[in-house]
């Protein structure tokens, strides 16, 4: 007799057993094709019909390069690319190249799901010694960045110009910063607020907490901050919250899914420097300029450059050395650094660099992580476990603080539960 | 019961204070009927407006849509939208997306019809071991959430060699595993007198031939209700090809439809709202032409015809 219980269990257990079957396989001899009879890889990545155009002319110029290998290309949008490869992680299917991103390395990297691409060749020798930390975990290398982004203010110099206020040079503090939040409030009547409220992005608090030399992470995967430092930070902005220096919670809710400086309503914002096409087609404004992040120490910038994506392949791939080219192609051929030019970042590898030629809107990007090269530090390690859900939580507690809902003392308890149970639960 | 109060009314209402519905007056009704439209007009103009504002932004350019712009009809109307559409994703046209989504639309429905009124027929009309333990089984499967399946069937798929096809995606409608549909046919089926099996089975007709010739024509309405569930349902469908589908060429339209915006990159929303515009439209014109069968699979309990 099969009570409802057991039954349970015995599908589950089936279940996790067909799971483990599945992702032990066999190991199979590695393959080596010809011109006649090419290997074929697959490769995949998220991004729009751009890069999908782009990927498309990198992929020929890979194949007319090495007439063995046929690279199979496909694309989905970035929300869809992560239930696609958490399925075929499971299923045992993950394609053989993937373009990956910094939030998803650590997790896929433990589970073993990604190969060590130190056990392959690929030419690293052009890339920043500062960089490739970034891709590694406990000594073995997952990720091979393609491209780089910085964080940086963007303002809006014509909406500056406009009310009569200076454009900024790059070296502020934090009260200078905030000072020229509200004169551009308080200048605009109202029509233009300052900017959305930086204390809520996560990585402004990290450049912040590096500036005073902290960590935001330890090695082990806890936090490396205190509660105080929390609060202090998200007190900087108390007296403008509900100012015209800040916009607020509400109007930005209405602006979605376009951002607040995208829709014009503000005159600066803090982000990656890799996001300047993206206002500058949502807004329609003519230019656009990059200043470094305020800090009150004007020798620690707090700033790094961080991959806004990798390449990686997977643990079960077949084709091991046909992968290790592909990826070596992307990272480092001066052509395909002149195909993708900054659509991807700044490209990471020095021969890529040098080898495009950059204008307009690319050339402003490229100039400006020129400009921050002195104040670069290492890249922090693939953050912990779930971090896209930390910071998600840090982005809707500062909201809750916009509204009103919770104070600072309030916020800063209610985000460092949530981080310590998430780490708790993924220790 | 309570009588709405209304200026012409009230010198009745005074003398018989119970209601009756013969003293309201030619007035009370047109105004009840007038407020009624009303409400209803309100109501109506509240659901239509998300589609309203759809149709709308598919003419505006790019940077006018959303954000700060609350107007609904821009000055700088143009068709410039549709034409991106049009030029499809990353050298795929977007005719393919769209041949791509009726194949597997339209054989999601010849499958379900086929498998799942056969299916019915037997737990509706044939009495073999088990039936109510099978019966009981597939019930079961509808209450199984989609999500615990997801992975175990990607396997069986992946280590069939099958992913990248349109088999995991049709296999499971030509062998009736929407339960769902099967159950509405069922329950059709058993609606529809015995006698006219018991009629057909002593002029010596077979079950194929009561199924054929007896049971298909009655059931149209419950068929006609299943095709356009199974069209609707697999046009919209997006998980399944997501995870199924490799090749880009083979994307169908809701895939190709997210393609256009991108967060980490610029958004075209213009070009997703004009693509999604055009990808109602196929599922609206089968709407309208079905759904007076709609109406009628809902109204005809039984015998008609």
């Amino acid at each position: 007799m099969i009570d409802r219980r057991n039954f349970l269990t015995t599908v589950a257990l089936g279940t996790a057993s067909a799971a483990v079957l599945a992702a032990c396989g066999q190991p199979s001899p590695a393959q080596t094709g010809s011109a006649d009879n090419p290997v074929t890889i697959n490769y995949t990545w998220w991004g729009n019909d751009d890069r999908a155009e782009r990927t498309r002319k990198a992929i020929a110029l890979f194949e007319a390069k090495n007439p063995d290998i046929k690279v199979n290309g496909n694309f989905t949008d970035f929300p869809a690319y992560w239930q696609k490869r958490a399925t075929e992680a499971a299923g045992g299917g993950l394609p053989d190249v993937m373009q990956w991103d910094l939030s998803y390395l650590r997790d896929y990297g433990q589970r073993n799901q990604l190969l060590d691409l130190s056990t392959v060749k690929i030419d690293t020798s052009a890339f920043d010694k500062s960089l490739l930390p970034s891709g590694q975990i406990r000594g073995k290398t997952y990720g091979i960045p393609t491209s780089t982004n910085a964080f940086a203010v963007y303002y809006d110099p014509a909406k500056l110009a406009s009310l009569g206020i200076a454009e900024p040079d790059g070296s502020w503090t934090y009260d200078e910063y905030n000072a020229f939040l509200t004169e551009v409030g308080t200048k605009s009547g109202g029509a233009l607020f300052g900017s959305s409220d930086y204390t809520s992005v996560w990585w402004m608090f990290n450049i912040w907490l590096r500036q005073q030399n902290i960590e935001a992470f330890t090695e082990d995967g806890k936090l490396g901050f205190s509660k105080d430092d929390l609060k202090e930070w998200w007190n900087k902005v108390a007296d403008l919250r509900g100012t015209p220096a800040i916009i607020s919670e509400e109007r930005i809710t209405q602006l979605l899914p376009k951002s607040a400086f995208g829709s014009n309503a503000t005159a600066s914002e803090v982000t990656w420097d890799n996001f300047m096409a993206g206002y500058l087609g949502d807004s329609g404004a003519k230019e656009l300029k990059l200043v470094p992040v305020p800090s009150d120490d004007p020798d620690n910038l707090g700033l790094f450059l961080k991959p806004s994506m990798l390449m990686v392949a997977s643990a079960k791939t077949k084709n091991k050395d046909a992968a290790a080219r592909f990826i070596d192609f992307m990272v480092n051929d001066p052509e395909v650094g002149e195909i993708f030019k900054t659509s991807r970042g700044v490209p990471a590898s020095k021969t890529q660099r040098d080898g495009t030629t950059f204008e307009g809107t690319d050339k402003l990007v490229v100039d400006y992580e020129k400009s921050i090269e002195k104040y670069l530090k290492d890249a922090p390690e693939p953050p912990i476990v779930g971090f896209g859900t930390l910071e998600a939580s840090f982005k809707r507690i500062s909201a809750d603080l916009n509204f009103g809902k919770v104070d600072v003392n309030g916020a800063a308890d209610a985000w460092f539960k949530e981080a310590e149970d998430l780490i708790k639960q993924n220790a | 019961m309570t009588t709405i109060a209304t200026p012409t009314a009230s010198a009745a209402d005074t003398q018989a204070p119970h209601y009756n519905p013969k003293s309201e007056t030619a007035g009370a009704k047109r105004l009840k009927s007038a407020i009624f439209h009303v409400v209803a007009l309100a109501l109506t103009a509240v659901v239509l407006y998300p589609a309203l504002w759809m149709i709308a932004s598919s003419f505006k350019p790019n940077a006018e849509i959303g954000g700060s712009n609350t107007s609904l009809w821009s000055s700088n109307f143009s068709f410039d939208n549709f034409v991106t559409a049009m030029d499809g994703i990353g050298g795929v046209s977007t005719m393919t997306f769209f041949t791509n989504s009726l194949i597997l639309a339209l054989g999601a429905v010849v499958g379900t019809i086929l498998s799942a009124s056969v299916s019915a027929y037997a737990f509706a009309r044939i009495k073999f071991p088990g039936r109510s333990v099978f019966f009981g089984m597939m019930i079961a499967t509808l209450l199984l959430p989609f999500h615990v399946v997801i992975i175990p069937q990607y396997i069986i798929f992946n280590q069939l060699g099958l992913v990248d096809t349109y088999i995991p995606l049709l296999v499971g409608k030509f062998l009736a595993a929407d339960a769902f549909f099967v159950f509405l046919m069922v329950q059709f089926m058993r609606n529809l007198p015995a006698e006219l099996d018991e009629a057909a089975r002593i002029d010596g007709a077979g079950h194929a031939r009561i199924f054929g010739s007896i049971m298909l024509p009655l059931m149209k309405p419950a068929l006609i209700s299943t095709s356009i569930f199974s069209f609707i349902w697999s046009w919209n469908d997006f998980l399944g090809p997501l995870l199924y589908l490799n090749t880009p060429e083979k994307y169908p339209l809701p895939l190709a439809l997210r393609l256009f915006v991108d967060q980490t990159q610029s958004s075209d929303y213009g070009a997703m709202i004009a693509m999604s515009v055009l990808a109602l439209l196929p599922v609206l014109v089968f709407f309208l032409v079905f759904q007076r069968y709609i109406v009628e699979g809902v109204s005809t309990q039984g015998l008609k015809g």
